[in-house]
């Protein structure tokens, strides 16, 4: 954390936001603003390298890669956005109790957590998916479950660091409930840490659900997608390279950029209501 | 030896920490440099040996016997040998991976010997041996600054710079380590610079003191004469402190709060809190004036009277509690138990009885480990007892947990609390504003504006302060705002468990008047838990001393104090830094 923390202060600020907002527009428009059709084929015009009608070229059925990409970013965003808040709020929930709870509760559910955690996530992910017929809900569902357990114990320790300080045992004697501290006490203390991990986890579920759509599941065949992209295009390597890189790059640029923006959201957040003076 | 002449500590902006810092100490002498947070003691201190903070640069001269230390490269030489730092905290201190022996011998000068270590250790009181060979985790914070001073001690230096060395111990302790610091600084004729913060330390302890207040020095003065101050921040400093031997019939505190010393750098740093300032006194920085064995940065000390500290008025009322036992604890034992491979408990609580009439104030004095916060929480429901019985205002509360929802919430109003830390006592989240009308909520009051409004005013705090986050506070506001918000559900006992021990000298006083206030004229009685005697005997009627998990003495405040029967309580009384100058065993040796 702290290493990256680094890093981020020499990027300038402006420059992650810049590449995340450009796909964010793309998301926006999508085939309003794709130069042609996404899926309309041409065949006369197979693996073309990048020219003035194709910015990035076509693909081995004469589509154009360039509004491929833009038409894809909706579902590349969406994905990941969708997992990444599910399981922020399931975890949440989930730490909140075990944490300030305690006892047996917290005993079931870290042991459940640390059963999920045991498994490989993406090999789990590939043979579910696999096993059951690749539907997207399917894959969004089962990388929320994996990767929910990780978010728990994140914000169980936070909870943990928390809940015996004066402020929540002042609430507990002035005779505030339970669910009134857990919610109106605990959790805007522990947001921070929440924020921070939602970000995170749409990383890794960007670049999860880009990998399950290499191998052929998830995302349903034609669609434009980018992770499906660099599979159909990976043969074409020779004759169009744009048409397999412009996917990776875009991958690899919104995943840099929502980690580094992560970062300076927690660092804003966590800074917010704390002491100057205080270590 | 030392002469230090305006040192100045300036930050990264440039903004003045420390300015224009004089004073000198000769061999054998011992002075005191006293101030609250934020007056650049320990800045000043630590400029002295170049251990300043990253960002921090220290200008002007101080000089050690001809040595110039400030700006000074290749100090290896001079620090350890020449002058060297005892710092605060004895629990991190210590390496906890090296022995005692190792941390000794890799201070002496050259290649010590085993028999060195040992006969340095027996310097500093630890005559054991075998305490050589120990880690620091199974020694006594007591102990612990020992070692330290032996260590700071090894290379022999001339001058000793000991920043807050007491603080974190227990007053027993503190006693004993003042003491042997001072035998120590005789026998070597070293010379010693104590930092602290608390005034009667620094009487009992020093030859001279120097007063500092938010980065410049305003008073200096053998320590003798102090109790006839020539600058009315000592003088309010002085009035601030409670006493062991009198109640005074109002603790007067300095109104307001220290200021950063970047915002008073051109101007008397203490005007805005001085009942005796006029226009002038803000112009320009006042300069340090001569009065021959003193110094005092007041420009008007020729013209004002500050009196003589000391024969202020004895509050004599005794109260005697008539009543009905509003909380009654009888034989409580709460035993700590751990599961595992190795199970071990611990008893914090021995059977401990002890009754809270209404309207009543009861001290809990007694050191650290001694249960009484254990008690506090259990008398809050926060921690549920082994055995015994607590009852309160009729309702038996010994565990809330096995309560109905209607006798808890009952139970809730009866009792409520303030905590010692001021800084996690208000949810970092949330404005004053809301933290107050959640507690009024629990009482269903009607006119939540208004009654918050109320309550800021009895703690002494304006009424835009409920917009406020508890982040824009200081620690004696925020504690105040603590206060209010246990008075906003209107309880009949208020436990207080050490809610002065983190505060500023001149802002305990404050705190202590709204904790007295709230007992006299609202009638609500106090469970005061606190470590620090001359505390107890100001705001409480009776007093309970415990020790090792058991109440060893009990009766009236004044009683106790002024004739303690249990020789526990003889020990405690005795180790109170002294309010007459330099007195007490050890510490009174002839120079």
């Amino acid at each position: 954390m702290r290493a990256r923390a680094r890093i981020a202060r020499k990027v300038p600020g402006a420059i992650p936001v810049f590449a995340l907002g450009l796909v964010v527009i793309a998301a926006l428009g999508g085939d309003w603003l794709a130069p042609y059709d996404p899926g309309a084929q041409d065949l006369a015009n197979t693996a073309m390298p990048p020219s003035g009608a194709h910015w990035l070229g076509t693909d081995d059925l004469g589509r154009d890669v360039l509004s491929r990409l833009v038409s894809g970013a909706r579902i590349a965003l969406l994905g990941p956005a969708v997992v990444a808040i599910g399981v922020a709020v399931l975890a949440t929930v989930i730490g909140l109790l075990a944490g300030y709870r305690g006892g047996w509760v917290d005993s079931a559910i870290m042991r459940g957590v640390d059963l999920v955690y045991a498994v490989p996530p993406l090999l789990v992910a590939i043979v579910v998916v696999g096993v059951f017929g690749g539907g997207y809900p399917l894959a969004i569902g089962v990388l929320i479950a994996l990767s929910v357990p990780a978010d728990v114990r994140m914000v169980r320790s936070a909870v943990l660091a928390q809940r015996n300080l004066a402020y929540v045992e002042s609430a507990r004697t002035v005779g505030v409930g339970r669910g009134r501290i857990l919610f109106t006490h605990l959790l805007p203390n522990v947001l921070p840490t929440v924020v921070a991990n939602l970000l995170l986890t749409f990383v890794s579920a960007l670049v999860g659900l880009a990998a399950l759509a290499f191998l052929g599941l998830g995302v349903g065949t034609g669609a434009p997608d980018w992770g499906r992209m660099l599979a159909e295009n990976k043969g074409m390597l020779d004759l169009n390279p744009a048409a397999m890189a412009a996917p990776a790059v875009l991958i690899t640029v919104v995943a840099a950029s929502v980690t580094l923006i992560g970062d300076r959201v927690y660092d804003r957040m966590a800074a917010r209501g704390r002491d100057v003076g205080r270590a | 030896m030392l002469d230090v002449r305006e040192l100045t500590v300036h930050d990264g902006r440039s903004r003045p920490l420390v300015r224009g810092v004089s004073f000198s100490v000769g061999p054998g002498e011992t002075v005191g440099l006293v101030g609250e947070s934020g007056s650049g003691k320990s800045l000043t201190a630590r400029a002295l040996v170049s251990l300043l903070p990253p960002g921090l640069r220290a200008g002007g001269s101080a000089l050690l016997a001809g040595k110039e230390l400030v700006g000074a490269k290749g100090l290896r030489g001079v620090r350890g040998h020449a002058v060297s730092l005892l710092m605060q905290d004895p629990f991190t201190m210590l390496n906890p991976l090296t022995t005692i022996g190792t941390h000794i011998l890799e201070s002496l000068p050259g290649r010590g010997s085993r028999a060195e270590v040992l006969r340095r250790l027996a310097e500093v009181g630890i005559t054991d041996p075998a305490v050589a060979a120990r880690f620091p985790f199974q020694l006594s914070g007591g102990m612990r600054q020992r070692v330290a001073l032996a260590a700071a001690l090894a290379k022999d230096p001339g001058l000793l710079i000991a920043d807050e060395p007491t603080t974190a111990l227990d007053v027993t302790t503190q006693a004993e380590v003042l003491a042997l610091l001072r035998r120590l600084q005789v026998e070597r004729q070293m010379g010693l610079v104590l930092i602290t913060h608390d005034l009667r330390v620094a009487r009992s302890a020093c030859d001279r003191v120097l007063v500092m207040y938010a980065g410049a020095l305003v008073e200096s003065a053998p320590s003798g004469e102090l109790d006839k101050p020539a600058h009315p921040y000592t003088s309010g400093l002085l009035r601030s402190v409670p006493s062991a031997t009198h109640r005074q019939p109002v603790l007067l505190g300095i109104p307001g709060s220290v200021p950063a010393a970047a915002d008073v750098a051109d101007r008397c740093p203490f005007a805005d809190r001085c009942t005796w300032v006029e226009d002038a006194c803000t112009d320009h920085a006042p300069p340090l004036v001569d009065l021959g064995d003193r110094s005092t940065a007041c420009r008007r000390h020729d013209e004002i009277d500050l009196g003589h500290v000391g024969d202020d008025d004895v509050d004599p009322t005794v109260r005697v509690a008539v009543g009905d036992t509003l909380l009654d604890v009888v034989d409580v034992v709460k035993t700590y138990r751990s599961t595992g491979f190795r199970p071990t408990s611990f008893t914090a609580l021995e059977g401990v009885s002890l009754h809270v009439t209404e309207g009543e104030s009861l001290a809990v004095v007694g050191e650290s480990g001694s249960g009484k916060t254990t008690l506090a929480r259990t008398v809050l429901g926060l921690t549920d007892a082994t055995e015994g019985r607590i009852t309160l205002g009729g309702v038996d509360v010994t565990s809330y947990r096995r309560l109905r929802k209607a006798q808890r919430a009952q139970a809730r109003r009866l009792v409520q609390c303030v905590f010692q830390d001021p800084y996690s006592s208000l949810n970092p989240a949330h404005t004053i504003g809301y933290a107050l009308t959640e507690a009024l909520r629990q009482r269903t009051a009607t006119d939540l504006a208004t009654e918050v409004d109320e309550l800021l005013d009895l703690v002494g705090l304006p009424t835009s302060y409920a917009k406020r986050l508890p982040a824009a506070l200081s620690g004696g506001q925020r504690q105040r705002v603590a206060i209010a918000r246990a008075l906003a559900v209107r309880p009949r006992l208020l436990v207080c468990d050490e809610p002065v021990a983190a505060l500023d000298v001149s802002v305990q006083a404050q705190v202590l008047e709204v904790l007295r206030k709230a007992n006299r004229e609202l009638g609500i009685a106090l469970l005061f838990i606190t470590h620090d005697l001359a505390v107890a005997r100001q705001v409480t009627d009776r007093v309970v001393v415990m020790h090792r998990g058991r109440i060893v003495e009990h009766g009236p405040t004044a009683e106790v104090l002024d004739a303690p029967t249990h020789p526990y309580t003889a020990r405690l009384v005795a180790s109170i830094p002294g309010t007459a100058p330099r007195t007490g065993g050890e510490t009174h040796v002839a120079q």
